[in-house]
């Protein structure tokens, strides 16, 4: 065997004879399709069950009584005190929400990652086991607890012999808030104890070794690095608040009106539909461009990552 | 690792302990509680009783937790199909239909979940499907709001799965469909089966566009626990939840068995 | 079958990662494709498997044009660094999968796998899965597997890298043997690696930054490069500098005769040169030609000394054997070499 060294133009190797000439047509892959054509089922599917009934329900919400379109139900809709109240309660309760996920998320993860005790891990992990349930669990829990004849209560009136105890929450925006933070919470450590894992703790001890108080290196430190993780688990964390539909129903309160409710409340107890499409439709566009944010906080953060793991 | 010193470090643990205890282990423990519990008027329940569970095991509520299982069972299985089909093909697309194929498959995320319920009430109670009032159409629902989750954990595994297996199968002459079949669905086994018990759970406690949607045949556990604590019979309601929840870990324990019988094989 | 490059080259993006490969491999040859990390050469490879197509040019196997050809249409055989065999079949399983995926008649499968997996005397460990075995096994059951379906080409993929000093030279043993016993089969062989190249192959293809820099048999590269690239990579050279002035090439000192045959091609007087020379062939004391140096560097490397002095400001080593005494840092040596070791190069392009 001999190779040859790359022929020239002008002198043209002389062991190539023995091959056979090159044989086009048979052997040849037979034409595929191209890949794309493989998404159309799964595509199609999705949107007779997704796409095309959430396109009803904004068409829904802009149609005419006589056909056309009208932004009257949007202005009618838009302009009443109940749904304007109903927004007001949405993005307190969400944005509420979202920051006490960030700050009870980020103090348990710190000690998850950075201060470990036996069952730490555990712990995490049992925190984490929370999104496999249902969320009005919280509620009906927090029901025998702050309920009217719960725990706290029967507890203060065992103590002072009073008729009746003075937690009263539960059917207030807080019941909700203190529910939402329990069940969201997880969704803001996951990504946090990712971050951490990464963080070099090389990194920790050089600096407690030059002197750092523990604030000073969570707040130099540590919070630069948690930073992308905070901003797509908090962003993610407000798009599911926003959203949540089964702890403001669980806790039966008539005053805690948000806009899922106002959908509900609408189209299931009214069966006035026009105005539930015209809620669903703010709701949805509201959620979605929001989980946008997400998405796209999301993408730099594992563009982050893989800048990182490349270095 | 942070804080060296003892007296500190006890503080931060306590610190933790007060949060989690109340906030994560206290729900869960009353739940459990009340379900063997007639009254709660004090600090701990009173009057210990199994009656709770009598209409688990008897009434609506047994029949009511088969159907939640059969729609979690049937939903996860289209989902995963639908999302892992999606997911494969997803790979194999440049990075603009990949990003199309994301966006589209991770919508149903970001739309309030009553809205979907809405939205198939609206599409399917006129032709030319008419599914108002039908059991498929909760299915249905269910399917729609866990495919995403099953899209995003198939699509995770297949990033961390190495080609190079897909190309020695190859260069060995196997055609595509059964590389796909012999090596690459094998190679997603695990994760498949933790996406098909995320599905489940999601699925069994699927509560706001349930509520949408339900017809009177079709009552699954979370919409009858709600029902109960409606009307005030709290202490049955937690049983029921109880009984959910432990549906829901034994059929995830199970699936997580089949996952690491995969991975270790 | 021959493996033949047609200016082949392949761009992800605006990068260019093989920049007009032409290069033919005979049938039966073993040729390495040498270079570093970045130069190319898993990309040819890649190439002739199908995992990358050409942005131009053609890849022929056996004088046909696969270049449009699906992977599991061109019957290569492929053996790679992290050995992929699939964690999920035994490894009579794994050596089975191309049989059955090219039909083979089921009963001829087992007598196959056996066969294959005898080559590389691993046929007791049949029924073990793959995790169940040491690297080094686990290469022999990959190497079994690409032989299993008779491929007419074999494509080795830095299959020893992942393995430890001792096991590699084990492999590189039983890897030369296959080819011995496998006459048939053309080999191509990526390596960084320049004692494999130098050892396992009859043809080594040098590749620096996307381009084939050199090619040629193993004794060519080593004893007459044509290029400072391939001097310096394999084996290690001096490259002094050097200038051709009036048919003679001045070097540090010393005035070389060059012999137009002995000239790189296309050098006229006044070029810049190089002149390359082996540490080992480089000697203390009088010879046909001399450096005079100050040395900077002494190491003791157990069978012999490596000594750096610097000759007008350029470090040149020689590679002493069995001096019962080198000499000390900082002084005065003769380097002596003859004519015939000295090989006159083109200087190396700047990266």
């Amino acid at each position: 065997m001999t190779a040859h060294p790359a022929p020239t133009a002008d002198a043209p190797p002389a062991a190539h004879a023995p091959e056979p000439p090159a044989d086009p047509v048979p052997g040849r892959a037979p034409r595929r399709l191209p890949v794309w054509v493989w998404a159309v089922p799964p595509v199609a599917l999705l949107a007779a069950v997704f796409l095309y009934p959430l396109a009803l329900v904004a068409a829904e919400s802009v149609a005419a009584p006589g056909g056309g379109l009208t932004l009257a139900h949007h202005a009618d809709v838009l302009g009443s005190e109940s749904f304007r109240s109903a927004l007001g309660t949405t993005v307190f309760v969400a944005v509420t929400s979202t920051a006490g996920c960030l700050v009870l998320g980020f103090l348990l993860a710190l000690v998850v990652a950075f201060v470990p005790f036996p069952g730490s891990g555990a712990t995490a992990r049992f925190i984490d086991t929370y999104l496999s349930f249902p969320s009005f669990l919280i509620t009906l829990a927090l029901l025998f607890v702050y309920g009217t004849v719960g725990m706290a209560n029967g507890m203060w009136t065992d103590l002072t012999g009073a008729e009746s105890g003075p937690f009263r929450f539960l059917a207030t925006p807080w019941g909700v808030i203190l529910a939402e933070i329990t069940y969201f919470t997880p969704f803001v450590m996951r990504p946090l104890l990712a971050a951490f894992g990464q963080l070099d703790t090389a990194q920790l001890e050089v600096a407690s070794s030059l002197g750092a108080r523990p604030l000073r290196v969570v707040r130099e430190v540590i919070l630069p690095e948690a930073r992308p993780a905070l901003v797509a688990g908090g962003a993610l964390v407000l798009v599911l608040c926003l959203n949540e539909f089964a702890i403001v129903l669980f806790t039966g309160a008539k005053d805690v009106v948000t806009l899922p409710m106002l959908v509900y409340q609408a189209a299931i107890l009214r069966s006035d539909y026009t105005t539930a499409c015209v809620v669903a439709t703010v709701n949805a566009a509201l959620s979605v461009s929001l989980y946008l944010v997400y998405r796209a906080a999301t993408a730099r953060l594992s563009s982050d990552g893989g800048r990182r793991a490349r270095a | 690792m942070l804080v060296h010193d003892r007296f500190a470090r006890w503080t931060v643990w306590g610190l933790f302990a007060a949060l989690v205890l109340p906030l994560f282990l206290l729900p869960l423990g009353v739940i459990a509680a009340a379900a063997f519990s007639t009254s709660w008027s004090g600090v701990l329940p009173s009057g210990p009783t199994l009656d709770n569970f009598a209409g688990v095991t008897r009434g609506g509520s047994l029949e009511a937790l088969r159907v939640s299982a059969v729609t979690a069972a049937v939903a996860s299985l289209l989902a995963l199909t639908a999302g892992t089909w999606a997911a494969l093909v997803a790979t194999s697309l440049r990075r603009r239909g990949r990003a199309v194929l994301d966006a589209l498959f991770m919508l149903p995320v970001a739309v309030p979940t009553v809205v979907v319920g809405l939205a198939l009430l609206v599409a399917f109670s006129r032709p030319p499907i008419l599914l108002n009032g039908t059991q498929a159409i909760v299915v249905i629902a269910h399917t729609v709001l866990v495919t995403a989750f099953a899209y995003q954990s198939v699509s995770a595994a297949l990033d961390r799965l190495d080609p190079v297996y897909s190309q020695v199968a190859a260069s060995l002459g196997a055609k595509p469909a059964r590389v796909l079949l012999q090596v690459r669905l094998p190679l997603l086994l695990p994760a498949l089966g933790a996406a098909a018990g995320l599905c489940f759970a999601l699925s069994m406690g699927e509560l706001s566009a349930t509520m949408m949607l339900y017809p009177p045949d079709w009552m699954p556990l979370p919409v009858r626990i709600f029902a109960a604590t409606d009307r005030g019979a709290l202490f049955s309601g937690a049983a029921s939840a109880l009984v959910l929840m432990a549906t829901t870990l034994v059929v995830l324990l199970l699936l997580s068995r089949v996952r690491t019988r995969a991975s270790f094989r | 079958m021959g493996i033949r490059f047609d200016h082949v080259s392949v761009a992800y993006g605006d990068t260019v990662v093989l920049d007009d490969l032409d290069l033919t491999v005979d049938p039966g040859g073993f040729t390495a494709l040498l270079g570093p990390s970045g130069s190319g050469k898993t990309t040819a490879l890649r190439a002739v498997a199908g995992f990358v197509r050409p942005a131009s040019g053609r890849v022929l196997i056996g004088g046909r044009d696969v270049t449009d050809l699906p992977p599991y249409a061109r019957g290569v055989g492929m053996v790679v660094q992290s050995y992929a065999l699939f964690p999920h079949m035994r490894v009579d399983q794994n050596v089975a999968f191309g049989l059955r995926a090219q039909g083979v008649p089921r009963r001829e499968v087992a007598g196959r796998v056996e066969e294959a997996l005898g080559m590389t005397g691993m046929a007791d460990y049949a029924r073990r899965h793959p995790r169940e075995l040491s690297g080094g096994q686990q290469q022999r059951v990959a190497i079994s597997r690409a032989l299993a379906i008779r491929p007419r080409v074999l494509l080795l993929d830095e299959p020893l890298s992942a393995l430890d000093a001792q096991l590699r030279s084990d492999m590189l043993a039983e890897l030369a043997r296959l080819h011995r016993e496998l006459p048939d089969v053309t080999v191509l062989y990526v390596t960084h690696d320049q004692s494999e190249a130098l050892t396992l192959a009859d043809r080594v293809a040098v590749l620096d930054r996307a381009r084939l820099r050199e090619h040629g048999t193993p004794r060519e590269l080593y004893g007459r490069p044509r290029a400072a690239f391939t001097a310096r990579f394999v084996g290690g050279a001096n490259l002094l500098p050097a200038r051709l002035t009036g048919g003679r090439v001045h070097c540090l000192g010393a005035v070389l005769d060059a012999d137009p045959a002995d000239l790189p091609p296309g050098a006229s007087d006044g070029d810049d040169l190089r002149v390359c020379l082996r540490p080992h062939r480089v000697a203390l004391g009088e010879a046909e030609h001399t450096l005079e140096g100050v040395v900077s560097d002494v190491q003791w490397r157990g069978s012999t000394h490596r000594v750096t002095a610097l000759v007008g400001g350029h470090p040149v080593t020689a590679e002493l054997r069995e001096t019962p005494a080198p000499p000390e840092p900082g002084s005065t040596v003769t380097l002596g070499f003859t004519r015939r070791d000295a090989v006159l190069l083109t200087p190396e392009e700047a990266s």
